[in-house]
Parts: C-alpha cells; structure tokens; sequence
C-alpha cells in the first residue's frame, strides 16, 4: 500500500505535466498529421495559415501584451517580403539562409525606424501615425519600378527557397513542414518571449504605464524594443509568405493586409499564446470556403465576422476554449494533488 | 504665372476638401476619443448616392450633395448607435470596429453599384471656367473653395460661439466633469457623429468633383484624413482647416514640381510635424 502511494506520488508531476500539455500535444499532433491525408490544395491553405498564425503572433505580441494598437503592421511583413523578392528578381539569390536573414534585418530596420517616430506620440495619435507609415510604404512600393516585374505591378514568378541540399526538390506537403518547421521554432520564441521578465514588464505597462515608470522601468525602450521584436517576427512570416505565395504587390503591404492579424488576434483572443493561431486557423479556413463560394463578398463576410467577434466574443475564441478546457479538467481530470 | 495660380486653386480646393473630411474625423477624436476609421467609408457612401441623384437620375447636383450628406449620416448614426454605443469606454474595440465596417460598407457600395470607376462630375452651371481680374479659373473647383469656406465658418461658428460647442468643447477636456454638471453626453457623442457623418456625406459629393468615385475611395480618403489630423492637430475645426489646405497645396506643389516623388511630400510633411511638434500644428491635448 505504502509503495503504491510513493509511486503514485511519483507519477502524479508527470501526469500533470501531460494533462497540462495536453492541448499543446494535441494541436501540435493535428498540425503534423492531418494535413498529410489532405489533397494537396488543401495542404496549401494549412501552408497559408501557419504563415498568417506567425504573422499573427507578431503582432499579438504588440497588440496583446504592450498594449499598443498598430494599424501599419503589415509595413514589416510587406518590408520583408518585397526585400526576399527583389532579391530572387534582381540577383537571383533563392537561398533560404540568405533570404531570411536579410527579409529580418530589412523587418528590423522598418520597425526600428517606425517604432521611432510612432513612439513619439501615444493614444490616438499613434494609430493614425502607424497607418499612414504602413500607407507611405504602400506608395514607396507602388511608385519605385525597381520593385516590380516588368510590366507588372508586383513581382511574381518567384521560386521556392533552396535549402542548399542536393536532389531535394519541393512538394506541397514537405514545404508544410518546412513551414511548420519556422513556425514552431518562432512559437517557441514568442512563448519565451511572453514568459520572460521582458513579457511581464510589457504586460505591466500596458496596465498602468505611469507605475511601471514609477518602478523604475524605461517604458519607452520597453515599448521600442517590443516593436522591434515584434517586426522581426512579422519579417520572418513574410519571408514565408513569399514563398508560399510566390507573389507579391502593393497590397502585401498596405492596411487590407494589417487588418488580417488583427482580425485574427481579435477573434482568437488577445494576449494569449494560441489565441492568434486559432484566429488565423478560423480566418484561413473561412476565406477559403468563402473563395469556393462568394469570392467577391470575401470582404463583407470578413467585416461582418470581425464586428460580431468585437461584439459578441470579445474575450476571443480561446478564453472560451480554456474555459472549457477547465470546466471538463475539473470534471474529468480524475487526478487532485 | 497661370501655372502657379492653377495649382493654387487645384491645392486649394483639393485642401477643402480634406478638411470637410478630416473635421468630422477630428472632432469625433476629440470629444469621443475614438478615431472612427469608418469616416472615408461614409465619404464614399455620400459620393455614391450623389452620383445616383446627380448623374443617373439626372437630379440636381445640390439635391445630390444634400442626400449624400444624409445617406453617410444614416449610416454613421447607424455604426454609432448600433455598435459603437454598446462598447462604452473600450476605444480599441471602438476603434477595430469601426474598421470592420470599412470592408463592409466598401464591399456593399460595389456590390450595389459595381466596381467600375464613376468620372468626376459636377453642376451644369459649374462647367468651364470663368475669368477673375483677368485670369482663368475653374468654377467648380471656386465653387469647393466656396463651399469649405461657409463650412468651415459655420463650424467654427458652432464649436467657439453657440451654447452646443461649449457643452462639445467641455466634453473634450473633461467629461465627467461635463457629465456631472448634468449634461446628457451620451445624446452629444450621438448628435456630432450624426453631424460629423453628414459632412462626410456631403463632402463625398463635393469632393466627386474633384475625385470622382471607386472602389477603394474609402481607405484613400481616410489616409488623407489622417494625414490632415497629425499635421493639424485634432480637437478643432481650425486644425483641420489649416491642415487640410497645408495638405492641398503641398501635395499639389509637391506632384507639379518633384513629379517622381507623388506621395512623399505630404508623408515628409507629416514627419517633420511629428518630430517637431508632435500634436499637430493647432492642437488640443491629446
């Protein structure tokens, strides 16, 4: 009897530990297996949604924990999208290493340079100041014709990356799993990022900035680096996306394209981990059962969602789910420490 | 010579109209403390119907101008009552949803009008030009000027001088305060959103003169609008006058003497603001 106790005593951590994990495994079992039984057009809209679930991270990191709403973000995604795509049109690097090395410096300089300017201001002022930054990038690409295939606004026909391996060549499934690859990696980063005393900090001045500086905090260099960081990672998901959609215009950069991350963090929820990546799985996946059906009403379906989610589902998709999650761990999570 | 005086009155009238859009859109920032990214998509919503009762009707254009201006406010009462209200004191909410309904609002007018662009069009009496101390101008672009100019002494008039702009102008600074001295500030939100929106409206048709109509005028005029806000400073009708004709005329300079720069001359006119003077040049505290 006693023995059975220390062994149970033993096994409860690492049970609790599974059962804590358990929707992480899950979701993570999902993205590895299911899209391998799919047609391989619908491997490319689970392709699309990692790159928007990243990109929409990015920018939860700065919406959800600094507090700080941005209406220019897909400046970063668009900056480095353009750069890894002048790249392949102008040089001819298709190199993966090189390509999103440089699509994140080109994100970092953006964001360095926004972040700058927009942090001067606060409220108000800031959103309009993120706009019309993200709106002079759309003209800079509109109007340079170094940015654009000849005779064509945009540039397209661009390639895979290569990975420097020989005899590999790209099929839907295994450029998932590439993506899924980066994208893991960056979740990772953003849940570290978001549990470290950085996070915390940023959390904190988003709830009363004047206490955080009364502690002592240098909320602005928070906040800078907060928008620099959350431009890195924007950069790396248009890198991505460049090589998902093997196309890119002006639009990549302007607000349609801001709006997208933010629709999806708003109806997965702010602030928290999977929130973002489980608006971009509903988005994703609605616009593409939108494009068998109404194409052109895309865009009213997408407005409407977005104002009944801000009514109706403030909180997010996810506070519900983890609500849920709770209620049936309290009901059925058999083990009590 | 001409030139110059062409461009001068292009800038002007250009620069009225972004203040007839941008005015709504600062006092609206101003009192409620929300930036309704919503009001280029009532702009549009005027600019339409205008064209529905000007062109294709064949009605006058003045009627045009008039249910233009009543079409964005329905509209903007509409967002205002039915959404806006319900989100009390959460003004990144407010402000999301008022960008969900720019797709909204877009999406509709294409779906109702299509998606082919509407030419610029303007009074019968407006064609041509007509002769000043001896130099051509265009009527309808004196007839914008005309208009922005009663506008905005009407404005100012209402926001410096009548019992109404004192209750707004108190709202701004301190609403409780404003709300404690028994004031209904629910009932003011709603009937400067209603009159910001009616302005909108109208300025749709005004500006058709100059712009015309299509698909995505919606965020274009927005951008504008939110360039005149930073540079002019929001809260005030004056901010938004001065700003809108800055705007005008550096963007018409700007195209006529750097061609290949376009766009730029007005972002570099807003950073120079923003990094000297980052409230705008006339305005209230943020």
């Amino acid at each position: 009897m006693t023995t059975n106790k220390i062994i149970e005593a033993i096994r409860q951590p690492w049970q609790l530990q599974l059962i804590r994990f358990s929707p992480y495994i899950a979701g993570a079992l999902i993205l590895v297996m299911l899209p391998a039984v799919m047609p391989s057009y619908v491997q490319t809209v689970w392709t699309r949604f990692l790159v928007f679930a990243l990109f929409a991270s990015s920018y939860d990191l700065i919406y959800g924990h600094a507090g700080l709403l941005s209406l220019g973000h897909a400046a970063y995604f668009g900056a480095a999208g353009y750069a890894v795509a002048a790249l392949i049109l102008h040089y001819n690097v298709d190199s993966l290493w090189i390509s999103l090395s440089l699509g994140i410096l080109i994100a970092v300089l953006v964001s360095a340079g926004f972040g700058f300017l927009a942090l001067r201001v606060s409220g108000m002022y800031f959103l309009l100041v993120t706009f019309a930054f993200g709106e002079a990038l759309y003209a800079f690409t509109w109007n340079m014709p170094w940015l654009s295939t000849p005779g064509m606004q945009g540039i397209a026909g661009l390639p895979r990356p290569s990975l420097g391996i020989p005899g590999f060549s790209w099929n839907t499934l295994n450029f998932y799993y590439f993506i899924l690859i980066i994208f893991l990696i960056c979740f990772f980063l953003v849940y570290r990022i978001m549990n470290s005393p950085f996070g915390h900090a940023l959390r904190g001045i988003r709830e009363g900035e004047s206490r955080m500086r009364a502690l002592g905090y240098n909320t602005w260099l928070y906040k800078y680096i907060a928008f620099i960081t959350t431009g890195a990672f924007a950069g790396v998901a248009g890198t991505l996306f460049i090589y998902y959609n093997r196309f890119i215009s002006p639009t990549h950069v302007s607000v349609t394209t801001s709006f997208m991350p933010m629709i999806m963090v708003i109806i997965g929820g702010s602030g928290t981990l999977l929130g973002p990546v489980i608006g971009a799985l509903v988005i994703v996946f609605t616009e593409y059962f939108a494009s068998l059906f109404t194409p052109e009403r895309w865009p009213l379906i997408l407005g409407a969602v977005f104002v009944a989610a801000i009514m109706y589902a403030r909180g997010g998709i996810s506070i519900h789910l983890s609500r849920l999650w709770k209620r049936l761990n309290n009901r059925y999570g058999s083990i009590k420490s | 010579m001409e030139l110059v005086l062409a461009s001068l009155t292009n800038g002007i009238s250009f620069g009225m109209v972004l203040f007839l859009i941008a005015s709504g859109l600062s006092i609206v920032m101003g009192l409620m403390g929300i930036v309704n990214l919503a009001h280029g998509a009532l702009y549009m919503v005027g600019a339409y119907v205008g064209w529905t009762i000007a062109v294709q009707l064949k009605l006058n254009f003045w009627l045009g101008v008039f249910v233009g201006g009543i079409a964005g406010a329905l509209a903007g009462l509409l967002i205002e009552r039915a959404f806006i209200r319900r989100l009390y004191k959460q003004p990144n909410e407010q402000v999301l949803l008022t960008f969900g309904f720019v797709y909204i609002l877009s999406n509709l007018i294409i779906w109702i009008w299509g998606g082919h662009r509407r030419l610029q069009f303007t009074a019968p009496a407006l064609y041509g030009s007509m002769d000043v101390a001896g130099m051509p101008f265009a009527k309808d672009r004196l007839a914008i000027i005309g208009i922005g100019i009663i506008i905005a002494v009407i404005l100012w008039w209402l926001q410096e001088k009548t019992r109404f702009g004192a209750i707004v102008r108190a709202g701004m600074d301190n609403k409780e305060m404003t709300t404690g001295l028994g004031i209904n500030l629910e009932l003011v939100f709603t009937i400067v959103f209603f009159l910001a929106a009616f302005i909108a409206g109208a300025a749709g048709v005004i500006g058709a003169q100059l712009l015309g109509a299509y698909s995505w005028l919606g965020t274009d005029i927005l951008l504008w609008a939110l360039i005149v806000v930073v540079v002019g400073g929001l809260g005030s009708v004056q901010g938004a006058l001065l700003g809108g004709i800055a705007i005008g005329l550096i963007d018409t300079f700007g195209k006529a003497l750097f061609p290949q720069l376009a766009m730029f001359t007005i972002y570099l006119a807003m950073i120079v603001i923003l990094l000297a003077k980052p409230s705008g040049l006339l305005g209230r505290k943020a």
